[in-house]
């Protein structure tokens, strides 16, 4: 017993004495697991781009030779300025859809019947896995068979043949992906509508200020946070998009919409070029990290971060 | 004598695992799904059934990623014993598989008691690189041409007598079309890869040639023959009216609509089940050979960890044995033709329904050496990812089909240069 206390009590004037080590030790088990799973994967990924990768053969250091090569090839290229074009797509349609959906319920109020029902509806969704949203919107889009094609005839408009048309093939997947997407930011922005206290809508009414007033100077700069999380998260998920062009359109037609991540697993798991993929990976990671930044920066949202 | 020693030994270890109560663990992964998928399955669960000693847990993969995975598999030390090649793919993958003749145990070709005379001499040696022997033959597969019988009668025609020649599908397909229907979809559902293939087929029967010079130095389809070929099948879509640019041929035939299809012998369980009243002929002879696009599953033993036990190598010939001698199920439920000659004479094959109203013909096309398999090239993949993006930008009428080849053949040049 005696052994015991002594051995605690030194425990307990080590852990006085360097008072910062709890909450290391507190944040040990994430830390591991972001090591493991985050950090270590990426550090690898960005020194198999340094390598002509064949384990089998012997790999062969190539410092930066992927990424010259990278940058002069005309398919790298294309896919980069798709991923942008599809992202300056797909971002604002799903953050202003998101928006849309959540003012629509929020001015409707919780007391209005249905509303709980219309929230499922619209958040449903994102529930979905990205190869049922693929598959279900390969089927809207169909020539002979889809919803879309028929809505066109029902108006007497001749139907683009969406998926096989290079000028309506990234927009039209870009709707696709906004249905799904749109949902969860539409939760987000009415958890941030929900923050804003009613008192300054009152204040602005007997102001004779209008919706649009009270959207621009009220809501807007108030949503500013929940702006910035849908925003980083949305931009992320865009310039990762990969499912719904792969099973929507593996890339094509021709090349029209393949995307950075498409290329990456082209490059990786069809030709096997290792280094090669790691380095449009890592590429993909300095844009989004670069965008992200930028998004944070243009926000004004620094202290908020904070 | 080497081979009854090998097989003795074998037989030793096995009786050795079974005395000692072992059960041998096989893992087999394939890239089949939809029938093949089931048609497998349905061979494993036989085997699982009537061994104790060996037990295989078969893994089907997804088809666009699976030489990538058997690559990871091998360099993560954990490949699986078993599984599949395209006989094309053979040339990108043999680093990563085990000499058969050479394994670390000896000839497992002899240790698995697999008799080289059960298959056709060109398919055997397909599994054949740079000396080494790589994989062992399971069935042939292609393209055929699917129609519907209550289209054709409603066009006029005779339903038991489907095209054969240009003339007569020229013909066929006009009459279909006035009847108000889909008359025919060159590429199954219109995908690249079948777009590409749908091209293949026109580009051989024209006497095009090879598809790249002997070397693989330089492409070759550029030419005449090749220009035609695409021309056709441009003008299916564009300009014949005989279908639509992206309809979905699939979609079309099961759904009653379509008069006339390319595509592969899996397409028989879809056909079978959809109600369709369905014939199958022949790829027609469109332009002086009547060549059709196939290829081969093959079966093949990853490259294994050293000091990986003798005892695995045999269970995995024997699973490869029985997987083989039992193809007959491969072809009546999957669809594909069996490469074993003594399972392709089996009564229950021979009179199923797939076999008389499908398979045979299918199996003829093959025997008269009609079915022309891809391209077999180191970057095999990335050759024909260049070639189908420009022929569906030119399906799609979004360049000419000369600028199309052109752009094919320079991209495919510039794969072949290393660049």
């Amino acid at each position: 017993m005696e052994q015991d206390w002594t051995v605690k009590s030194k425990l307990t004037r080590f852990l006085y004495r360097h008072r910062g080590i709890e909450g290391i030790v507190y944040v040990l088990p994430f830390a591991a697991l972001w090591g493991v799973f985050l950090a270590w994967p990426v550090g690898y990924g960005i020194y198999l781009s340094l390598f002509e990768w064949n384990p089998i053969k012997g790999s062969r250091f190539v410092g930066l030779e992927n990424y010259v090569a990278l940058f002069r090839d005309v398919r790298f290229l294309n896919a980069l300025a798709n991923t942008f074009k599809f992202a300056a797509m797909a971002v604002p349609l799903i953050l202003g859809l998101g928006l849309l959906f959540a003012l629509m319920l929020w001015s409707w109020g919780r007391t209005c019947r249905g509303a709980g029902f219309v929230q499922a509806v619209l958040f449903f969704p994102y529930l979905l896995t990205v190869s049922t949203v693929a598959i279900t919107w390969k089927w809207m889009f169909d020539p002979d068979f889809g919803l879309v094609t028929h809505a066109f005839k029902a108006l007497k408009v001749p139907a683009p043949v969406f998926l096989t048309e290079p000028a309506w093939a990234l927009p039209a997947i870009a709707f696709a992906t906004a249905w799904w997407l749109s949902g969860y930011r539409m939760v987000v922005f009415q958890a941030g509508l929900g923050d804003i206290p009613q008192e300054l809508f009152e204040v602005a009414s007997i102001d004779g200020a209008r919706f649009r007033h009270k959207f621009l100077h009220i809501i807007l700069p108030l949503l500013k946070p929940a702006l910035l999380f849908s925003l980083v998260l949305t931009i992320i998920s865009a310039f990762r998009t990969f499912g719904q062009v792969l099973m929507m359109t593996e890339g094509g037609p021709g090349r029209s919409t393949e995307v950075l991540a498409l290329y990456l697993y082209w490059t990786a798991f069809e030709y096997f070029k290792i280094g090669k993929a790691a380095a449009s990976g890592v590429v993909l990671l300095a844009l989004t990290l670069i965008l992200t930044l930028i998004g944070v920066k243009l926000l004004g949202l620094k202290s908020e971060l904070q | 004598m080497r081979k009854i020693v090998s097989l003795a030994m074998g037989a030793v270890l096995v009786w050795g695992m079974v005395a000692l109560g072992e059960v041998i663990k096989i893992e087999f992964n394939t890239l089949f799904h939809e029938a093949d998928a089931k048609a497998m399955e349905e061979i494993i669960d036989l085997f699982n059934a009537s061994h104790t000693n060996i037990q295989v847990e078969l893994i089907q993969g997804r088809w666009a990623q699976y030489y990538a995975e058997l690559r990871l598999s091998v360099i993560a030390g954990t490949p699986p014993q078993l599984g599949i090649c395209h006989v094309n793919r053979l040339v990108e993958v043999a680093d990563y598989l085990t000499p058969l003749e050479a394994s670390p145990v000896g000839n497992l070709i002899q240790i698995g008691g697999i008799n080289p005379a059960d298959f056709p001499k060109a398919t055997w040696d397909a599994g054949e690189l740079a000396g080494h022997h790589y994989l062992i033959p399971l069935d042939t597969h292609g393209w055929g041409l699917w129609y519907n019988k209550d289209i054709f009668v409603a066009a006029g025609l005779d339903p038991d007598k489907p095209p054969q020649t240009m003339g007569e599908f020229m013909a066929a397909c006009e009459a279909i079309k006035a009847a108000g229907y889909y008359a025919f979809h060159p590429a199954e559902d219109s995908l690249p890869r079948k777009l590409r293939r749908a091209w293949e087929i026109f580009f051989y029967q024209m006497g095009g040639g090879a598809l790249f010079d002997e070397g693989y130095t330089k492409a070759t389809f550029n030419n005449p023959a090749g220009l035609l070929a695409l021309q056709f099948l441009v003008d299916i879509f564009n300009n014949f009216g005989w279908n639509i640019v992206g309809g979905n041929g699939y979609n079309q035939f099961t759904a009653g609509r379509l008069g006339m299809l390319f595509a592969g012998n899996w397409f028989y369980p879809t056909a079978r089940d959809s109600g369709v009243n369905w014939g199958y002929a022949k790829v027609p002879n469109f332009f002086g050979t009547p060549y059709t696009w196939g290829a081969s599953h093959q079966l093949s033993v990853p490259l294994q960890p050293a000091g990986t036990s003798p005892a695995v190598y045999q269970a995995t010939m024997e699973v490869a044995r029985f997987v083989v001698e039992h193809s007959h199920i491969w072809t009546m439920s999957g669809g594909h033709i069996a490469a074993n000659r003594t399972a392709l004479k089996n009564p229950a094959l021979l009179s199923s329904d797939y076999w008389t109203r499908s398979g045979h013909l299918l199996d003829e096309m093959i025997q008269q050496g009609l079915v022309k398999f891809p391209i077999n090239h180191p970057r095999g993949s990335e050759l024909e990812k260049a070639i189908e993006t420009y022929i569906e930008l030119a399906v799609n009428g979004k360049i000419a089909p000369a600028a199309a080849l052109a752009q094919a053949e320079a991209e495919c040049n510039k794969i072949l240069q290393g660049r």
